[in-house]
């Protein structure tokens, strides 16, 4: 059955949407990343313009990310202090993107540093974590090797002001810690265009040395503020987010993001870490044979993000 | 003598009035071009997948029939991707284009090219190689915007948005009169708004007669309230989308709940 967008002018298979809302919302219930990178390219190809597809994909992760917090609270697994930290330091990330944005397009060929940044962020960061987990697995030897690194790292973070206790993911910071990292991956997603669940979970996981289930509940917290914002951003300036689209996508979404938090329940977090760094090194694979394989059409939908 | 002269000259230019007249009688055919589209009112509601639009009228015995579907010229912005550093593809800025349809659709009985001299061609904006000439763009050379166009082209007709077909437009001739149809497909993707249909009957090389119809698509009922509220009231609207959302997920929450999904 084929049903009319109103605001991205087309028709399209309900199935279509439903079915990439489950797959996504079950990514999203499972690793606590909102599922951008996977979603709006998708929904370009099938026919979606571009700008539209991004903005209504940010509606739809409001309820996909809402789904999957309210699943994982149940349990006791979101940190809302933590959050609360991580967004604060995102929103300033968010404003101080934007101004780098211009500074970096005012050099010129912005576009070609921030990809390759991204790609070999995304490159280390999956490598890492895949061998580290396989090692972890394994529990090698090297296990005290490493740990007498991060000790290093922990003694710094320790050294810092303001430590405060986060009761939830039971670990002490100072709270510049979160407001930085958050920033950090602020400034990122404001320049990528992204959501930045990818970069989020490995940096609770490593450097905020939180519990994996934990980070997945948390982070679909921190993200639901985040696509809030940016759904009515869209619709107020750019009147780019479709909601018959954005309903079909949630549909399928919502029920994802429950089963994706009852599955992530019962794996461990060794098994967690393993899949989601398979899919960050699937990812980067994708965006760089975007960026290297020739396109069939060189002229797509113009204007906005 | 001179009234010799005088009955030479009036001669002369009978001659030529009889000679124009028959020409002009050649080039206009007997001016009884019609043309009429079936769907002339396409409404969008939710269930709409494209439609169909037939063209039919009659025209005169030995004529070739041009028809042309077209939006009213238009600006557009579309993103161009080139190779940067030499080898990534990535967005390398904006092409802009001016008086370019929208939608184009054109359907003869034969090549454009072989029924029409290229100045008819041009006059007329008949064939892709004519509208590259009509259309204006930020094109460094006219290597680059033929290049361009030919892009455009190429993603037009990817969204099913520019056509071109020879010979599908069936002929019949009865009493002297011609009559002459086509089914097309009416995409989905075809913005709403007015559009033209152009009826050209061709003869020698040269339009001989026009006729046009019009067909108007138009969202209805809850798809135009919806379109005009993103527009009109885009707070509301995005307000509204973002509680929809918070709703579904909490309502799909409490449903895993009380189903003892996620313990």
């Amino acid at each position: 059955m084929y049903l009319y967008l109103p605001v991205a002018l087309t028709s399209i298979n309900i199935l279509i949407p439903i079915g990439l809302g489950l797959v996504v919302g079950l990514l999203s219930g499972l690793f606590g990343v909102g599922g951008g990178f996977l979603m709006t390219p998708l929904l370009i190809m099938f026919g979606i313009p571009s700008t539209i597809a991004a903005a209504t994909d940010s509606n739809q992760i409001v309820a996909a990310s809402v789904s999957g917090t309210y699943a994982h609270w149940k349990v006791g697994n979101v940190d809302f202090k933590m959050g609360l930290y991580l967004l604060i330091g995102g929103f300033l990330g968010g404003l101080l993107g934007v101004e780098f944005i211009k500074v970096l397009r005012a050099m010129g060929n912005a576009g070609f540093v921030i990809k390759v940044t991204y790609v070999l962020m995304l490159g280390i960061v999956g490598t890492y974590m895949f061998i580290e987990s396989i090692q972890s697995m394994r529990k090698k030897k090297s296990e005290e090797v490493v740990q007498e690194k991060e000790s290093r790292i922990a003694n710094f973070l320790k050294s810092l002001p303001f430590q405060t206790r986060f009761e939830k993911s039971g670990v002490t910071h100072s709270v510049i810690v979160p407001v930085f990292l958050g920033a950090l991956v602020g400034i990122l997603a404001a320049i990528m265009g992204v959501g930045g669940g990818f970069l989020m979970v490995p940096i609770m996981f490593y450097i905020l040395k939180m519990p994996m289930h934990v980070i997945v509940g948390t982070s679909l917290f921190q993200i639901l503020f985040t696509c809030v914002e940016v759904t009515f951003l869209q619709s107020y300036t750019n009147h780019t987010v479709d909601f018959v689209l954005a309903v079909l996508l949630l549909l399928g979404s919502t029920f994802g993001a429950q089963v994706g938090a009852i599955f992530g329940h019962k794996l461990k977090a060794d098994q967690l870490k393993i899949l989601l760094a398979v899919i960050v090194l699937l990812v980067t694979v994708k965006i760089i044979s975007e960026l290297t394989l020739s396109p069939s059409l060189l002229l797509s939908q113009g204007g906005g993000h | 003598m001179k009234n010799q002269g005088l009955i030479r000259k009036a001669y002369v230019i009978l001659q030529m009035l009889i000679v124009s007249l028959l020409l002009l009688s050649v080039d206009t055919a007997s001016a009884r071009l019609t043309a009429q589209a079936n769907h002339d009112h396409i409404t969008v509601d939710f269930f709409y997948h494209g439609s169909t639009v037939s063209v039919r009228g009659i025209s005169d015995p030995n004529t070739d029939i041009i028809i042309k579907l077209t939006s009213e010229d238009a600006h557009q912005t579309l993103r161009k991707k080139g190779r940067v550093g030499g080898f990534l593809w990535m967005n390398v800025g904006e092409l802009e284009i001016e008086h370019a349809p929208k939608v184009y659709s054109l359907h003869s009985t034969k090549n454009v090219e072989d029924i029409l001299s290229k100045d008819e061609l041009d006059k007329y904006v008949i064939g892709y190689p004519s509208l590259e000439s009509h259309v204006n763009m930020n094109a460094s050379d006219e290597g680059e915007k033929t290049r361009w166009f030919n892009e455009f082209v190429k993603f037009k007709e990817s969204s099913n948005l520019y056509a071109t077909t020879a010979g599908k437009i069936s002929l019949t001739e009865k009493d002297g009169i011609q009559n002459y149809y086509i089914l097309t497909q009416w995409p989905f993707q075809a913005p709403p708004g007015r559009y033209t249909v152009t009826v050209y009957a061709v003869k020698n090389k040269k339009v001989v007669e026009t006729a046009t119809s019009g067909v108007l698509v138009e969202q209805v009922g809850m798809v135009r309230s919806f379109a005009d509220m993103a527009k009109n009231n885009a707070a509301v609207y995005g307000i509204i989308s973002i509680f929809a959302a918070l709703s579904a997920g909490f309502g799909v929450g409490l449903v895993f709940r009380k189903s003892g999904g996620a313990h």
